[in-house]
């Protein structure tokens, strides 16, 4: 009897104790980065440790934050809604980080908003596109980098209308993403007066023969793929065996999906000819910053790099590290006015939020985007045109 | 897009079939059902990418092997986990369903989330009939699939082991009168499950690359065609595969894409709600 | 154990919960709150399982029907939360009552297959339709008070945990129970004493898919969104998981493995997310050789 007593209360005490644990204190000044690490986009999570890598590098070189080294913790979300919302919120009640960084899926970026608002931490989302994300003017919620209007209007609209397309046709993915970026394209194509068509797609969907039937019925001069998986590949293959390609010439809306290690294992002969979306290419450097990148990654990991992703995230920490020296402290509210202030030389650019309200502009500085194809398994860039390499070959 | 759909339909089906028939050899045999047999399919098509790509093995070897690998896997699995829990019904459900889990995870921490394609035999695409491009792996996957249901027909007909096993399906205690040792039987047929998995497994694998997660698909389908077909029926089997994927591609090309997946199930529940035995079961389960 | 020393056990560590909110921070009172949610599912699928010896795999679908039934109500039509959870805790109910009617009768491997196609049916009826769930997106949905709180979280949690294990211990421990008892151990000789298998079943079936409901409203409204997650394969398989590590068939037991390994799942986080490889190994190693969980080891028996 008492030995019952004795062994459940012996229990629960076991379960706190274990369940305490200690806090480390560390002097360091803690930001938070959210992305993929694991699951089907995972290769982003690894670009994501790359720029973070060369971003400490930089930062700490130059004396840190606030005198102190800035370090990151790097949550994963695997690109799941709820998985985001509580690794953000794990980053900051668990970890203290003063900032949250980077995501690359919209739909968890839009879960992590509401969780930055709620808990008054500011946020710089560095690759979900989603318009709702500043469209929805959340104090603490800034975006550094594209939007999906700003890449339609931009970039995708405009090569669309210099290549002379006459008609196209939208598959998008059923996520906050691709379903924003394909309402986006189609307002913008009805602008441009171009005849299209549209159907929806699984991110990771294998078989697109039937869909590949409807487009080819159709026709289009070229297909706007807004698939940031490795659905990606197969619809790429399967355009090439049923020969939709290279009659039409295939876009990747996203961009990394064509850049992963697999592609070309997945694609085989069919990758030729096609074409992406990117903020990078070997040969088109904006600023200064861009080219001591490129020179500190070779260094770094021996290769060139390839995969944007790794320069978004690169930004975004200069950004939180400029901010955070200019506010003079971690306070919530002074970060959110320095981010407002900033003027800041990042690898794309200068870097300046918008102002205006009421729309995705709000926080947001969009970067300049490329239009790359492959071209016997090299990258030309096609457009902007003041940038480019290559015309399009089919 | 009407013949584009029955031709995917027919290709899938008769590996749905193949993987039925696996299935159907251990319930017909062991009345066990193995949750973890989308997983063993999945395993081969692994195998046989490790063994072509990493080890540079030509494609055929590569599947033989793999499918040999996931036979004696089977073998395994049926004298460790199932075994023990003949006549408990409820605890092989809930073991292999956790070993179906433990081999999700196990895959995605060996060889990653993404997805993994062994190579094609054959590359390029035909013009079929005139009407379509159809990719020529897929048509060999057709081919080959038809052949091995028709040795696995044949060798259940004609062979002495073959005999056994029906024997054994039909009356279990009767074979064991008649000298059938059913312990190495059942080991035997799971084992044979297994490879029939495996099998369907590297066939389809060069044409949809193999994910961690990709088993509980065609194991689901797997069971509805059983059920389809009746438990322990080989034509069952068959028939139940074609009828799931020319459903499916069909509902898929001109219902909706997006709901493939649930007109195997919507069957499942017509059957249950209509004819439990389906179409060539015994009355009794 | 006498009646007398077992309500004292339960008094003081109902105490000892009560008063944890007061030492503990946000994140440990949220992986608490993750524990009473998973302690109620797997408690109320181990009536089913433990009890009446059928495996179902929709208990996460039913969790799911609560919480999107909920969900949609409030964000569609302005529900208040609360409402809305009662509502989805009814929806659930019918739906096991409903498909228990439909399968119950043969048991079994049946009954599985059945509640395997239904949970991949709701599956991916809800990603399909993301215009109104918002599929795989996630359906943002209001808190159940109106300045959010993880204290008032865990009071619910725990008070909705409570209020299942009354239920489920009336339940066993009542003439139906013995029924329950009578049918696992032999069905035919139960019949044969006139017990109705069938309908002990469908009610067991329909309270357990109504507690599932109950635990996926509140679940989802903490977290204040409602992802496809809620009814997926995978979290079925951690609701068995637990049951099974903690000891199917008895009462205490699939709560003591849902707290054991939400608590553990922390641990490993920090590794890598391995928790679900590591519950899996640890699930099949206890299901084949200790079926009856960590109870029936702390029990003594094998």
């Amino acid at each position: 009897m008492r030995r019952k007593y004795f062994t459940v209360t012996a229990w629960i005490a076991l379960l706190m104790l274990v369940f305490a644990g200690t806090v480390l204190a560390a002097d360091t000044i803690k930001v938070g980065v959210v992305g993929p690490r694991t699951g089907p986009a995972a290769a982003t999570g690894k670009s994501f440790e790359e720029g973070i890598k060369l971003a400490l590098d930089y930062v700490n070189a130059q004396g840190g934050v606030l005198g102190k080294p800035l370090e990151v913790v790097f949550e994963d979300t695997a690109g799941a809604p709820d998985k985001a919302a509580s690794g953000f919120e794990r980053l900051v009640i668990r970890n203290n980080v003063v900032m949250v960084l980077g995501e690359s899926h919209s739909s968890a970026a839009l879960a992590q908003i509401e969780v930055a608002n709620r808990l008054k931490i500011p946020f710089i989302v560095a690759e979900a596109w989603a318009d709702p994300i500043t469209a929805k003017n959340y104090k603490y919620v800034f975006r550094a980098g594209p939007s999906n209007s700003g890449v339609v209007n931009e970039t995708v609209a405009k090569w669309v209308m210099h290549e002379n397309f006459k008609k196209a046709f939208i598959v998008a993915e059923n996520t906050d993403w691709g379903l924003g970026i394909a309402e986006s394209t189609k307002a913008a194509l009805d602008k441009a007066g171009v005849e299209y068509d549209f159907l929806i797609t699984e991110r990771q969907s294998q078989d697109h023969y039937t869909e590949l039937a409807r487009i080819k019925a159709f026709d289009p001069d070229v297909v706007l793929a807004y698939i940031y998986g490795s659905g990606l590949h197969f619809f790429v293959a399967q355009a090439g065996e049923t020969r939709l390609t290279p009659k039409a010439i295939i876009l990747d809306g996203a961009g990394p999906p064509s850049l992963w290690p697999d592609y070309w294992k997945n694609v085989g002969d069919y990758g030729d000819k096609e074409c992406f979306v990117s903020s990078m290419h070997e040969k088109v450097e904006l600023t200064e910053l861009a080219t001591y990148f490129r020179e500190a990654y070779v260094k770094a990991f021996d290769q060139q790099p390839t995969d944007y992703k790794s320069r978004s995230i690169f930004d975004a920490v200069l950004i939180a590290a400029d901010a955070i020296n200019r506010a003079g402290s971690t306070d919530a509210d002074r970060l959110v006015d320095a981010l407002r202030a900033t003027e800041l030389l990042v690898t794309r650019g200068t870097v300046k939020f918008g102002t205006t309200l009421g729309g995705p502009e709000y926080h947001h500085w969009m970067p300049p985007m490329l239009i790359v194809q492959w071209q016997n398994q090299e990258q030309v860039v096609l457009y902007p045109t003041e940038g480019a390499t290559g015309k399009l070959s089919r | 897009m009407f013949p584009l759909a029955v031709t995917n339909g027919l290709v899938m089906g008769v590996i749905y079939a193949l993987a039925a028939l696996g299935v159907s050899l251990v319930v017909g045999i062991m009345r066990v059902i193995n949750f973890a047999h989308g997983e063993l399919f999945i395993l081969a098509g692994y195998f046989s990418y490790l063994f072509a790509i990493t080890l540079g093995w030509h494609f055929l070897p590569a599947m033989i092997m793999a499918v040999l690998l996931v036979f004696c896997l089977g073998l395994l699995i049926e004298s460790t986990l199932i075994r023990p829990t003949y006549g408990h019904e409820m605890y092989s459900l809930i073991l292999t369903f956790i070993l179906s889990i433990v081999l999700q995870n196990a895959y995605l921490l060996i060889f990653g989330p993404y997805p993994q394609k062994p190579p094609a035999w054959i590359s390029g695409s035909t013009h079929v009939l005139g009407l379509f491009y159809y990719g020529n792996q897929r048509l060999a996957a057709l081919l080959a699939g038809t052949l091995i249901i028709a040795a696995v027909f044949s060798v259940l007909k004609f062979t002495w082991f073959g005999k056994i096993l029906r024997a054994a399906s039909q009356d279990r205690e009767m074979a064991q009168f008649n000298g059938v040792n059913t312990t190495r039987l059942n080991m035997l047929s799971f084992g044979l499950g297994c490879a029939l998995a495996g099998t369907a497994g590297v066939i389809l694998a060069p044409v949809f690359p193999v994910t961690p997660s990709a088993g509980v698909h065609v194991a689901l389908t797997a069971f509805v065609i059983v059920v389809l077909g009746g438990m322990g029926s080989m034509w069952g089997c068959v028939i139940g595969g074609l009828i799931l994927g020319l459903v499916e591609n069909l509902g898929a090309a001109f219902v909706s894409t997006g709901y493939k997946h649930i007109f195997g199930f919507m069957i499942l529940i017509l059957v249950l709600l209509i004819r439990p035995a389906g179409l060539f079961g015994r009355k009794e389960i | 154990m006498s009646t007398r020393n077992k309500s004292l056990i339960v008094l003081a560590i109902a105490g000892v919960f009560g008063l944890l909110p007061l030492g503990l921070d946000d994140y440990r009172l949220h992986v608490l709150v993750i524990c009473l949610n998973y302690a109620i599912l797997a408690a109320s699928w181990n009536l089913v399982a433990g009890y009446t010896g059928q495996v179902s795999f929709a208990h996460a679908a039913f969790a799911g029907v609560g919480a999107y039934t909920s969900g949609m109500l409030a964000v569609h039509l302005g529900f208040n939360p609360w409402l809305g959870i009662v509502i989805g805790t009814a929806v659930a109910g019918l739906a096991g009552f409903l498909i228990g009617v439909l399968c119950l009768r043969m048991g079994g491997i049946y009954l599985s297959l059945t509640t395997l196609g239904f949970s991949q049916i709701l599956h991916i009826v809800i990603t399909n339709e993301y215009e109104i769930t918002r599929g795989t997106m996630g359906l943002q949905v209001p808190a159940l008070m109106s300045v959010y709180s993880k204290t008032a979280y865990f009071y619910i949690m725990l008070a909705a945990l409570i209020v299942t294990l009354l239920i489920i211990h009336r339940i066993i421990y009542s003439n139906t129970g013995l029924n329950f008892r009578a049918v696992q151990n032999d069905e035919t000789a139960a019949a044969a004493l006139g017990v109705n298998v069938v309908r002990v079943r469908v009610m067991a079936f329909t309270v357990s898919s109504a507690l599932a409901g109950m635990a996926g409203g509140l679940f989802g409204h903490y977290l204040l969104l409602i992802t496809p997650q809620i009814p997926s394969l995978d979290q079925q398989f951690l609701v068995l998981a637990m049951t099974v590590i903690g000891g199917m068939g008895s009462f205490i037991g699939p709560v003591i493995g849902a707290f054991m390994l939400n608590i553990l799942a922390e641990y490993i986080r920090a590794y890598g997310e391995y928790h679900v490889l590591v519950f899996g190994l640890v699930a099949l190693l206890m299901a084949r050789f200790f079926p009856h969980g960590v109870v029936g080891l702390f029990k003594g028996k094998r």
